[in-house]
């Protein structure tokens, strides 16, 4: 603007300060506008990279409608779901963000668990009406699941029609397929629904949620199949499932037994032969090591049929060593350090990780734990509280090194470092230099040049002028400081002491779920354990009579 | 009293069983729900104390600022995309005055909140009033899955108050060729 009065020149002056008086509201409002939207994206930055502390702060005096809803997220992801429903409240009777708002009213609904459905219902329909891209398709799957869980297949097939292919129609599809499965007696509506729910997955935009997705799917549809005696429309199910997924051994198990329904007992024994590569905690492998067994009695193999069964007696009973041990390390380390944190460790190099992860026993237990929704919420409490209590520590180490330094800034002011005089005197010097450059200047990057150093030099000397008002409020300021440190210093005490207790009352319910678990693992290998030993008894009762057939001692 | 007592004690007896028998088939009906209980307690303390460390958050923020960062000479960069489906950012590193002060690897959350309207402060600190030189080195991958690495300065000049420098990174159609753009704020 002054560049732009200069340029007019003096007689326009009137002229440019009308000018200034009429922009300057404009002006003023872009900034605050700037502002508003730094601080927005910085909050929506903070929260998506799982700081929502940070994002409460940058939203705090924020009023548009974009940084509440920010704020409001940031609100639910720190347990403050009263000022983020008021929040969402007022957003969903606003302008841009009524379909967001109303979705997570409906999560903050259920979450608070005072839903009777017919809430979550109007906030849902809200949702869908008005929400866009994501946030459409996911009110549109929970509308549909509405439907489906009151029993009304056929509404809720109505609003999956209306949904976009991707990974939020795939699994409204896919919930159909099982009520269909388990109310019909002919598979062909479950089918279908599958067929339609891998067609939706294959539009997901995130390729390995999809892909996951699809697993499951497969080996879903071919369970299904399998189970009508349709096996070669298993089999083409079952073959498409890829190698690296978690129900990768669940397929392989029921390919095989697809193939041996068929009576192709030598394929069906490949499959099986795959499946016992992972670890025995994963469905399927426990069930594939018996299927070997069982392939080769059918195949007329007894010799080998004998072999495999105790080469399967033998797995299940190392197994369930692992297990004692595991539950031992659960009783010793707690379930948090001996499932989830051991799991993580591994001498394995980074870049081999995703290729190894399935097959790490420790993991597969862990993933296989990580199924029921009551682990995985015991996990996240654990998780989260772990996660506060080293920020509390990191906080107070922080805390204690401000507390140093601000003791050391205390003392008295070293004079030699005040001669508040000898650097006027060289400012001036300076100054001097420069006009006495600028009239041999002549290039506009030596003017330039020049200009900057002048502008340096006045901030400089504006400083200065400061400093004697500074240094005399100096130890006031540093006390003032020191007081707010040790106040705040107290509260992450205090916060950190909460976490700790907190966090021992969330291991020990964690512990108990493990260990649970762990007794229900150890339960289905005693039970593969006595199957495998029938097995064995029914095969040399069988040889011992055909011995006693053929008159052989 | 000694033949009311003979009368009573199998009384008494068979009473405290019966209450034995019918708490543990109780307990046993409420066990599941009881956890539950436990755990929905538990879940609102952990929620009371997460909401108790985000406001102690803004107090260490504000302390932290006034310790450290000076407002005179405060200088904070922040990266920001412009174009949000041209390029995949991989690593930013940033340079002031030669020396090394951030660096930074993403991760897809990351970079899916950068293409959303995301601001990333990369670097705040402190520098004296005078000229300097910000460098920023970036790797990614562009739309036509080339793997690219530009190096980009921007000369700047420190003022009294609070420095902001936005860094604005933009790669368009048809090249996809990536573009750093710097402004400042006071």
């Amino acid at each position: 603007m002054m560049a732009f009065g200069h340029r007019l020149g003096n007689n326009s002056g009137m002229f440019v300060l009308a000018l200034m008086l009429v922009f300057m509201p404009v002006l003023a409002g872009a900034t605050v506008d700037t502002r508003q939207a730094l601080r927005t994206g910085l909050a929506r930055f903070a929260l998506d990279s799982g700081n929502p502390a940070e994002a409460l702060r940058h939203t705090r005096a924020l009023s548009t409608e974009e940084a509440l809803l920010v704020r409001a997220r940031a609100l639910m992801a720190t347990g403050n779901n009263k000022d983020a429903r008021d929040l969402l409240e007022q957003l969903a009777g606003g302008q841009y963000y009524r379909g967001d708002a109303s979705l997570l009213l409906a999560d903050l609904v259920v979450a608070d668990g005072e839903d009777g459905g017919e809430e979550s219902r109007r906030h849902l329909e809200v949702a869908t009406e008005l929400a866009h891209g994501e946030t459409r398709q996911q009110a549109l799957y929970r509308m549909a699941e509405l439907h489906r869980e009151a029993g009304h297949t056929d509404r809720a097939g109505r609003v999956l029609a209306s949904i976009e292919p991707g990974y939020w129609a795939a699994l409204g599809y896919m919930n159909m397929a099982a009520d269909f499965g388990r109310r019909d007696l002919n598979p062909s509506r479950a089918l279908v629904a599958l067929r339609v729910a891998l067609a939706m997955s294959e539009k997901d935009t995130d390729s390995r949620r999809g892909q996951e997705l699809r697993s499951r799917l497969l080996v879903r549809a071919g369970h299904l199949a399998h189970k009508h005696e349709d096996y070669d429309k298993a089999i083409s199910f079952l073959e498409k499932v890829p190698l690296e997924s978690y129900s990768t051994p669940q397929g392989l198990y029921l390919h095989g037994l697809a193939l041996s329904a068929k009576g192709n007992h030598r394929a069906a024994m490949q499959s099986w032969h795959r499946a016992r590569k992972y670890p025995l905690a994963y469905p399927g492998v426990a069930n594939a090591w018996l299927g070997t067994g069982r392939g080769y009695d059918l195949s007329g193999y007894l010799g080998q049929a004998g072999e495999a069964y105790l080469a399967a007696s033998a797995s299940f009973e190392t197994e369930r060593v692992t297990l004692r041990k595991l539950a031992d390390q659960i009783r010793n380390k707690g379930a948090y350090r001996a499932l989830v944190m051991d799991a993580r460790d591994s001498s394995a190099e980074w870049f081999l990780a995703d290729s190894r992860t399935l097959t790490q026993p420790r993991t597969a237990y862990l993933l296989r734990f990580m199924e029921q929704r009551r682990a995985q919420e015991a996990v996240n409490r654990v998780a989260d509280l772990e996660q506060l209590g080293q920020q509390m520590a990191q906080h107070e180490d922080s805390l204690s090194v401000f507390r140093n330094a601000i003791l050391e800034r205390m003392g008295p002011v070293d004079e030699r470092m005040v001669g508040r005089e000898r650097y006027e005197e060289e400012i001036e010097a300076l100054t001097e230099r420069i006009s006495a450059l600028r009239s041999r200047v002549t290039s506009p990057a030596q003017q330039q040049s020049l200009r900057g150093a002048a502008s340096t030099l006045s901030d400089l000397k504006t400083s200065l002028r400061k400093l004697d008002q500074r240094l005399a409020s100096k130890n006031q300021r540093l006390t003032e400081l020191l007081a707010r440190t040790d106040r705040a210093l107290e509260r992450v005490r205090g916060a950190r002491d909460r976490a700790a207790r907190l966090q021992a009352e969330a291991e020990a319910a964690l512990d108990e779920i493990a260990l649970a678990f762990v007794k229900a693992q150890d339960d289905r290998m005693t039970f593969a354990l006595d199957r495998t030993e029938q097995r064995i008894a029914h095969l040399y009762e069988y040889l011992a009579l055909q011995n006693i057939e053929r008159g052989d001692p | 009293m000694i033949a009311g007592a003979h009368v009573t004690e199998p009384v008494g007896r068979r009473f405290r069983v019966a209450v034995a028998t019918v708490t543990a088939v109780f307990t046993a009906l409420i066990l599941p729900v009881g956890q539950a209980a436990i755990a929905d307690t538990l879940d609102e303390e952990i929620d009371r104390l997460k909401a108790d460390v985000a406001d102690l958050g803004q107090t260490l923020y504000e302390l932290e600022e006034d310790v450290l960062h000076p407002a005179d000479t405060q200088v904070a960069v922040f990266l920001t995309l412009r174009d949000r489906e041209g390029l995949e950012l991989d690593t930013v590193e940033l340079y002031l005055n030669d020396a090394p002060v951030a660096s930074h690897l993403y991760t897809e959350r990351e970079l899916a909140s950068l293409k959303k309207g995301g601001v990333q402060r990369l670097y705040i600190g402190n520098l004296p009033h005078g000229t300097h030189q910000l460098k920023a080195i970036l790797t990614a991958r562009s739309a036509n899955e080339r793997f690219v690495r530009r190096e980009v300065t921007h000369d700047f000049r420190k003022r009294p108050g609070q420095s902001r420098l936005q860094m604005t990174l933009d790669a368009r159609a048809p090249d996809y060729e990536p573009v750093v753009s710097f402004q400042e704020w006071k």
